[in-house]
């Protein structure tokens, strides 16, 4: 049985395992950069161990340090977290020799998922959908204008040596298949030399759905349901929603066997997620699989009841799963935003800094994963994300109406946070109706654009409070100055008066 | 006399009546009767016309004469202007322009630089790239340039508003 777990990581996930470990009785092991001497997960942990310089990859990349720390520290088990070595396949297999539990996959499910091509090929096997195209190259035009009709209109022709947007094209209409087919293969020719082309299919402003899976070692595999990512903003996610405004009973139930099917593929122990693009129709496709916890994760959590850090750690202990998927249903609505230092009214710029105050948000429905605290410095060294906000409510109204009150609870001074700009996006009708897809920031950016003009009474406020405050500074300074001065002198003088006026 | 410099205005402060954290004040001709304590340090409860909300700021540390002022997403940079200040404002004139060097708005850490002293920079070409939490941005000059001198060297580590760059 585990005793001790070492989290490799840092942040708030870091302090997310912590947490678990301490309700199952778990001791913890931090380990530290030299950045975060002084980050919440070195206070909060049971040990600390420093494992080298602030730049990731000569410390939280360093496998050797941290199997050191974890030998050091009698560890019998690593948490990867999310991100650094968690979806590294020499690190699961490096804890496997030297004896340590990798909280995690195997080093076959994460390569066979972490290589675009072979994850494709193992998913058809598998049965499970993936954009339908072709996985060879074709030279014919003939080939590829009857294999364009058996897709179906949009596709995107891509040239197999390409790169670039070189010998990309979208066909929407009939009439351009041969036009555009033969435009890609010159185009291609004459940049790589190359006129071969794939052919996929073109998925317009899509959703991007994912099935949140958990394995144990004795081949039982359910899935805790979806989570709907779709707000997105340079393929970072921003807001994540559970249950899907988009989903319906009878798909969910399919694609939850799909995505059953595709972990069980791979043999996949722990907690892990299927990704699918869908379009507006439902149709959805296979796009990866993530072999670790998601950032995303307390959502499903708190729909599900299920904590899966706990159930992660059973998975590792080879413990079978508490619960069959009949047992699993979802009950009212989360919704999570990615708060993260940064200027949302100057092109997002990372906003590294310290802390000077802090409000979080409490009261019913709400948790917040976070590391912060009023003094901390942000190193410039991470990733910008400072906390994750998590509301739950019985049904999708009630939870927006909650992450409104929640952001405008949070109050956070010292640095740049994207929060005026999660609450427009709260406010925008487009996330308000649930119709919404990948394309939703860009589409609606007028209008997420915090306005900060402030009015001329706010104003006035503001200039009487640091006015006020200015004069208040003044007039201790000088009172200091009289009684530093009255205590020096005319006490003392008082004493000795006195004392020598009683002999 | 006092005044509060924010953006182009200086508005003009006069206490009309104080009892201790109750006061009446006038900002150039607008009156208001405010009652404004620090409950915790660095926030302000302000109540008027039995409206409640907070003000927050924290002294600058160079300058207690400036302050930054946040109010839910909001938020002001302001300077008291005192008569001594105002007669330095007043001479400031001919100090020349601050820009005069490139600098950041957040600490990071310098990835390349692309000038030379001496070098002619045709404006909106990049001079230097700084990385900060795995995001590089470009640094570029908006007029035509002659770089004067370079103060930091690629790999360095700056703070925020440190001049890295100077121009003639």
């Amino acid at each position: 049985m585990i005793k001790k777990i070492l989290v490799a990581n840092r942040g708030e996930i870091a302090i997310r395992v912590m947490r678990s470990c301490r309700e199952a009785g778990i001791k913890s092991v931090a380990v530290y950069s030299e950045a975060d001497r002084d980050s919440m997960h070195v206070r909060y942990a049971d040990e600390a161990y420093y494992i080298g310089p602030a730049p990731s990859n000569q410390s939280y990349l360093v496998i050797d340090n941290i199997i050191k720390a974890a030998k050091d520290s009698g560890a019998d088990a690593i948490h990867p977290g999310y991100g650094f070595l968690s979806e590294n396949a020499e690190f699961s297999d490096r804890c496997k020799k030297e004896g340590i539990i990798f909280i995690g996959p195997s080093s076959y499910a994460i390569n066979t998922m972490g290589d675009k091509i072979t994850a494709r090929k193992t998913m058809q096997a598998a049965n499970v959908p993936v954009v339908p195209g072709t996985t060879e190259p074709i030279q014919d035009i003939k080939e590829a204008v009857e294999i364009i009709k058996k897709i179906g209109l949009p596709v995107m022709i891509k040239a197999s040596a390409g790169g670039g947007g070189k010998g990309m094209r979208l066909v929407r209409e009939e009439k351009d298949i041969i036009s555009s087919v033969s435009a890609a293969k010159s185009e291609a020719k004459a940049a790589f030399g190359d006129d071969a082309v794939y052919i996929e299919k073109f998925i317009e402003s899509p959703h991007h759905i994912e099935f949140q899976i958990l394995c144990d070692k004795h081949g039982n595999c359910v899935h805790l349901f979806e989570r709907e990512c779709s707000v997105q903003r340079r393929h970072q996610k921003v807001v994540e929603e559970t249950p899907s405004p988009i989903m319906t009973q009878e798909v969910r139930d399919e694609m939850g066997k799909h995505a059953v099917a595709a972990a069980k593929a791979v043999n996949y122990e722990g907690a892990g997620t299927i990704e699918f693009i869908v379009d507006d129709n439902l149709n959805y496709y296979f796009l990866e699989m993530n072999t670790r916890l998601q950032v995303e994760h307390p959502i499903t959590e708190a729909v599900t009841g299920v904590d899966l850090v706990v159930e992660q750690i059973r998975v590792a202990n080879g413990e079978k799963l508490s619960f069959k998927q009949e047992d699993l249903s979802q009950k009212g609505h989360a919704i999570e935003v990615r708060v993260y230092a940064e200027d949302p009214e100057n092109n997002f710029m990372p906003s590294p800094g310290q802390i000077k105050y802090l409000h979080e948000p409490l009261g019913p429905g709400i948790r917040h994963d976070g590391y912060i605290y009023p003094g901390y410095k942000i190193p410039m060294e991470y990733d910008p994300m400072i906390s994750k906000m998590i509301v739950w409510a019985n049904d999708r109204e009630g939870a927006i109406k909650r992450m409104k009150r929640a952001l405008e609870d949070y109050i956070l001074t010292g640095v740049k946070t994207s929060i005026p700009f999660l609450k427009k996006v709260m406010d925008a009708p487009d996330f308000a109706n649930g119709k919404y897809t990948t394309q939703f920031i860009e589409k609606n950016m007028d209008i997420l654009m915090p306005d900060n003009e402030p009015d001329q009474e706010e104003t006035d406020i503001a200039v009487i409070t640091a006015f006020i405050d200015f004069l208040n500074k003044e007039e201790n300074a000088k009172n200091e100055i009289r009684t530093a001065g009255s205590s020096k002198n005319y006490w003392k003088e008082f004493g000795r008066r006195k004392g020598v006026l009683r002999l | 006399m006092y005044e509060v410099n924010y953006k182009d205005n200086d508005y003009k402060v006069e206490i009309l009546s104080r009892n201790g954290n109750k006061i009446t004040i006038s900002v150039d001709d607008r009156v208001y009767d405010i009652d404004v304590t620090e409950p915790e340090s660095g926030i302000f409860s302000i109540l008027y016309n039995n409206k409640s909300v907070q003000y927050s700021f924290f002294p600058e540390k160079d300058d207690r004469k400036k302050y930054k002022v946040y109010h839910g997403d909001k938020e002001w940079n302001l300077e008291i202007i005192d008569p001594q200040r105002r007669y330095r404002k007043s001479r400031k004139g001919d100090d020349g322009d601050d820009s005069n060097y490139i600098s950041t708005p957040m600490p990071g850490k310098v990835v390349k630089i692309l000038v030379k002293e001496g070098d002619k920079v045709p404006a909106g070409s990049t001079v230097i790239i700084i990385s900060a939490m795995k995001m590089e941005s470009e640094y570029k000059v908006t007029s035509d340039r002659v770089v004067k001198e370079v103060l930091v060297k690629e790999g360095d580590n700056i703070d925020g508003d440190q001049p890295l760059i100077i121009f003639e």
